[in-house]
């Protein structure tokens, strides 16, 4: 291994994401979860003759759906990060696994934000980055909609201003 | 009497009005005979009419979008218009051309036609012309290609003049002058040297590479496709029910299975030989492939022939792929990563010897080394995802075998020995994987080696890259890994190095793309 003057750090995108995304995140995942729970206890109570550790297994379930509803929205929050500089877009995401996702502002094609009902509920908004690269999209999820408006404005006046087919 | 188009516009070959009834017969020939027999079964007096109708239908249907279907060729664009309620009109620049295909089927070739492709950059927007004539299909590519050079060299030309003497719109050669109908491209004498540059052969076929075919399992998806197909069939055969079965087995085990068995396969791979061969020699007759206008030219085909025309300053990068069997005699396939091609990895070259792979991807590449250079070992660890990975692969597969197993009170004894032998593969499997893993920065390229059982090596120039992106799962973050993307627009649309070390990786990115990491790589840290 050749080591370049030290070992180089990625350092973090500079931004958090709204702190409202907790709720959100908490909302979505415990519709999700709970669907799955209730449909897990209905078959263990009305199928006729399941074997006694299927019960065990739909607590299991329960306890993991929990802690999925209890902790997923607090560890993302603290992972997910973004950053718009005048060159790069760059962003932090995930909770298990990390993926951080960098693109030259010269390259991205087209700024999208997208507002789903429960996020306009919490005053939420996505933006989501596409470069000539189906494997490059660059999403941030769930800032404040406001301060997506604004860095929507600020990514199409910059895009708008570089030339060149972006491949 | 039929209008012409006017305006310029020019239809397809009349002799389109030849190709489409047949092609609509081929297509509908199976409704057709069902709804014969159908009618045939039920009355006869209908026949009057329905005859008519099966003969007019195709006809008509084939001659529409002849009628409707013209193109043109302005100084600047190129327009193709076409629908019958739906009037559609196709426009692209001709500095956006990237890309001119010819192709022709064995109808086309007997009528003298072609089916051209014209590509322009965004990704799945082609325009197509079928059918032209092949004379008018090659003067029209041989137009499109030198017409875009012409561009280009006045561009460069322009930019050149600006510290001598302004070029006025009248120095502008005849080509470039706006709504000028189709023909080739005549620079004027101000504008010289004339643009056609003498074609560069890169490769052609040797028929000494046909050893080559057996070892290339491609084709063999297709005979499995065809088998598949054929049992379709089969079932509706009267042959094949218990009855017979059970007899033919009877009948089988009087001979030995064994000498049963050794026939099969020998006559399976007799087959097989004859097949991959056949199919060898059907794409790869007349295989050339020439530098010319700044493109690279592809033509083969026996019976299908296909021109295939790459603008190089699109071609990003090449990726080389040996496969397990064609590592065994020598053998790799060399495929171009490109922009604005249809899907981005066209193979340039047929299964060949190794060596003339890296020749061509070299003369691509425009540099030597990144083919056969030395890649960076990803270490230990990676080695130890690898195999975990492929374990990991095993395992799933005898978890779902045991409870086959259970379900089906089979013994145990089988499932062990194929639980075993699943093992050692993956262990065998995860030890190539490893071996074929790694990374290099030559020059301004960026070098990717993957594969488990083939040997791929990605070459990507670093221009081409447009972000990356640094994912690591739980497993990997705590062995320190991570996989890098550079996403690019050209072939597949990404290069992973996989399992390389978090740091390595970022070093990796930053000094490929330099500036672009640099607002986000902070100063050295001791812990990493």
């Amino acid at each position: 291994m050749t080591d370049v003057g030290g070992t180089p750090v990625l350092r973090e995108p500079a931004n958090r994401v709204s702190p409202r995304a907790i709720p959100f995140w908490t909302v979505s995942a415990l519709v999700g979860d709970a669907v799955l729970v209730v449909a897990a206890v209905l078959v263990w109570l009305l199928v006729p003759g399941v074997p006694g550790w299927a019960g065990l297994l739909v607590l299991l379930l329960a306890v993991a759906a929990v802690a999925h509803v209890v902790l997923m929205p607090r560890v993302r929050y603290r992972v997910h990060r973004w950053e718009v500089t005048d060159t790069a877009v760059h962003t932090r995401e995930g909770w298990i696994g990390r993926e951080t996702r960098i693109a030259p502002i010269s390259r991205v094609q087209t700024v999208d934000s997208r507002q789903g009902a429960l996020m306009r509920l919490f005053g939420l908004a996505s933006i989501t980055v596409t470069t000539a690269s189906a494997a490059g999209p660059i999403t941030v999820d769930c800032l404040d909609a406001a301060t997506a408006r604004e860095v929507v404005a600020r990514l199409t006046a910059i895009t708008a201003a570089t030339e060149g087919d972006a491949t | 009497m039929i209008p012409e188009p006017g305006e310029g516009y020019v239809r397809l070959s009349p002799r389109k009005l030849l190709l489409d009834p047949v092609k609509a017969v081929g297509q509908m020939v199976v409704p057709l005979v069902i709804a014969l027999v159908g009618i045939s079964r039920s009355d006869t007096q209908f026949w009057p009419i329905i005859l008519p109708l099966v003969v007019i239908g195709p006809l008509v249907l084939g001659a529409l979008p002849w009628l409707t279907t013209h193109y043109r060729l302005t100084g600047t664009q190129i327009q193709v218009r076409s629908g019958v309620l739906n009037k559609t009109t196709s426009t692209a620049p001709l500095d956006r051309v990237r890309s001119v295909d010819l192709e022709a089927s064995l109808m086309h070739r007997i009528l003298g036609l072609q089916k051209v492709q014209i590509g322009t950059g965004v990704d799945d927007d082609r325009i197509t012309l079928d059918a032209l004539a092949a004379a008018d299909a090659q003067a029209l590519r041989t137009t499109l290609l030198t017409r875009r050079a012409v561009a280009e060299q006045q561009a460069v030309a322009a930019a050149g003049a600006v510290g001598h003497a302004a070029v006025g719109p009248t120095d502008l050669p005849d080509g470039l002058s706006p709504e000028r109908p189709a023909g080739p491209a005549t620079p004027s004498p101000p504008l010289s040297p004339p643009p056609v540059a003498p074609a560069v052969p890169l490769a052609r076929i040797d028929w000494s590479w046909l050893r080559f075919a057996p070892f290339s399992l491609g084709r063999l998806v297709l005979v499995f496709g065809g088998l598949g197909v054929l049992s379709q069939f089969a079932d509706d055969l009267p042959i094949w029910n218990q009855e017979t079965a059970t007899s033919a087995w009877h009948w089988l085990t009087q001979f030995a299975v064994a000498a049963i068995v050794v026939v099969l396969s020998v006559g399976a791979l007799a087959l097989w030989l004859v097949i991959s061969v056949a199919g060898y020699v059907l794409q790869w007759w007349g295989f050339r492939l020439v530098r010319e206008h700044g493109s690279l030219h592809l033509t083969s085909g026996l019976v299908t022939t296909r021109s295939i025309t790459v603008e190089e300053a699109k071609v990003r990068g090449v990726e080389m792929t040996e496969p397990v069997l064609m590592r065994l005699v020598g053998g790799a396939e060399l495929s171009t990563l490109a922009t604005g091609v249809e899907n981005g990895v066209t193979q340039v070259l047929p299964p060949c010897p190794r060596g003339v792979a890296v020749a061509v991807g070299e003369a691509v590449l425009e540099r030597p080394g990144p083919l056969t250079g030395r890649l960076v070992e990803h270490g230990p660890r990676a080695r130890r995802r690898a195999w975990f990975r492929q374990v990991r692969h095993a395992l799933d597969a005898v978890v779902l075998l045991a409870v086959g197993w259970w379900w089906f009170d089979l013994t145990w004894w089988w499932l062990a020995a194929i639980g075993t032998a699943l093992l050692a593969l993956a262990a065998v499997a995860g030890q190539a994987q490893y071996r074929h893993l790694g990374h290099a920065l030559a020059g301004d390229h960026l070098v990717a080696g993957s594969g488990t059982f083939a040997r791929i090596r990605t070459v990507l120039e670093t221009d081409g890259i447009i972000g990356w992106v640094v994912s690591q799962t739980w497993w990997q973050r705590r062995a320190g890994l991570a996989d890098l993307t550079a996403t690019t627009a050209a072939g597949t649309e990404r290069v992973l190095v996989r399992d390389v070390r978090l740091d390595v990786a970022v070093a990796l990115a930053d000094r490929a793309t330099p500036g672009l990491l640099s607002d986000f790589v902070g100063p050295a840290h001791g812990t990493a």
